[in-house]
């Protein structure tokens, strides 16, 4: 289980890696699937409309998880393969690199999953991730005009994370 | 200490032909490995799907809190095409089963008002395995976290599986490996003159 100390926002961790615009994506889910968040900085590809997408990366990531709780070889209590776990539950998984993106995944104790598409040469990016839930944190969940489970509309959020992003990757 | 917990070799329709355990805590049993393979089949094909460039050949390593997973896919493939020229997916077929199997743990385990939207989601999830991409063999290993060398290890595994098991006239395509040599061996050598343990 993570948690994740004291709500303010910690000073920005050191970067992973050399300067440049290396970050496609970035997904923020809740609990129920909802896609809260899409944002797109360079993506020449697009196989599916935009819904379809979400849709298919949540169920990725879904299955992704139940598939590493139940690999999981340090354990001998796992059940079975599909049972519906609760963030910080089991064996969960924090990144996977295809030969052209790295996704990294961040599952919060309430369930907000945090999802950022980058360049496969990425380093780790648990720390960054970390400070975008706090950005998340401050700026949405503790703004009293945002009702939760909505699409976020937060100018300052994404301006925020935009050049957060951009320091990062 | 590098420590190899198991080794899967999955065919090109995403079914079992070799498993391996080599020590984990809780063994899977045969049904639970091949649910996995299928498993990692499909969503080594579906990370083909979101990638946001093209060329994406798949996930080469997964790394989870207690392990490493990489994966090496076979150099050829040989795709299947129907008589209408059309890709065929076997994938499909697979997966479909494993979701299957998914949506009956939900069905009994999800609270009532959510059980809804959760199988629409899956059902979306079955329908977008239509567009799949033909696929190849895989190779797999799961390791301790920051393992090194697993592509190498996974190289000569392939060559082994090449040399001992494809080019063996007596094998079936596509069928669980059961050759007498055992790649267990060769791995347990390889280990002790490459890999630094």
């Amino acid at each position: 289980m993570q948690f994740f100390g004291s709500s303010e926002i910690s000073p920005s961790p050191p970067a992973p890696t050399a300067s440049g615009n290396n970050a496609h994506m970035m997904y923020v889910f809740n609990r129920n699937g909802v896609c809260l968040l899409y944002r797109e900085w360079n993506r020449p590809l697009r196989t599916l409309d935009a819904q379809q997408d979400q849709k298919l990366m949540f169920g990725l990531l879904f299955s992704l998880k139940s598939l590493t709780a139940k690999m999981d070889p340090t354990t001998a209590e796992k059940g079975n393969l599909g049972v519906p776990q609760l963030p910080g539950q089991g064996c969960s998984f924090h990144s996977f690199r295809t030969n052209t993106y790295k996704l990294s995944f961040m599952e919060t104790p309430s369930g907000i999953k945090l999802i950022l598409v980058t360049h496969p040469r990425t380093g780790d990016l648990r720390e960054p991730l970390k400070y975008i839930y706090n950005l998340y944190v401050e700026y949405v969940a503790k703004n009293p005009l945002y009702t939760p489970g909505t699409p976020i509309k937060c100018e300052l959020f994404n301006t925020s994370l935009d050049q957060y992003v951009r320091s990062i990757a | 200490m590098a420590a190899i917990y198991s080794l899967y070799v999955i065919n090109k329709s995403g079914g079992l032909i070799f498993y391996k355990d080599y020590g984990s805590a809780g063994r899977m049993d045969t049904n639970d490995s091949l649910r996995m393979a299928s498993l990692w089949h499909s969503m080594h094909a579906i990370s083909q799907q979101l990638s946001p460039i093209s060329g994406c050949s798949g996930i080469e390593l997964l790394q989870a809190d207690t392990f490493d997973l990489h994966c090496f896919q076979s150099l050829t493939g040989h795709d299947a095409y129907d008589h209408n020229h059309n890709p065929i997916n076997e994938v499909k077929a697979c997966t479909f089963s494993v979701l299957q199997h998914l949506m009956g743990s939900f069905a009994s385990l999800v609270p009532s008002p959510n059980r809804i939207t959760y199988l629409g989601k899956i059902h979306l999830l079955v329908q977008d395995l239509k567009t799949l991409p033909a696929s190849r063999d895989k190779v797999f290993v799961v390791c301790d976290p920051g393992t090194q060398h697993m592509e190498g290890l996974l190289k000569h595994i392939y060559e082994l599986y090449t040399d001992y098991v494809l080019k063996n006239p007596f094998y079936e395509m596509e069928m669980p490996i059961r050759v007498s040599f055992s790649i267990s061996n060769c791995l347990r050598r390889y280990k002790r003159t490459v890999l630094p343990c």
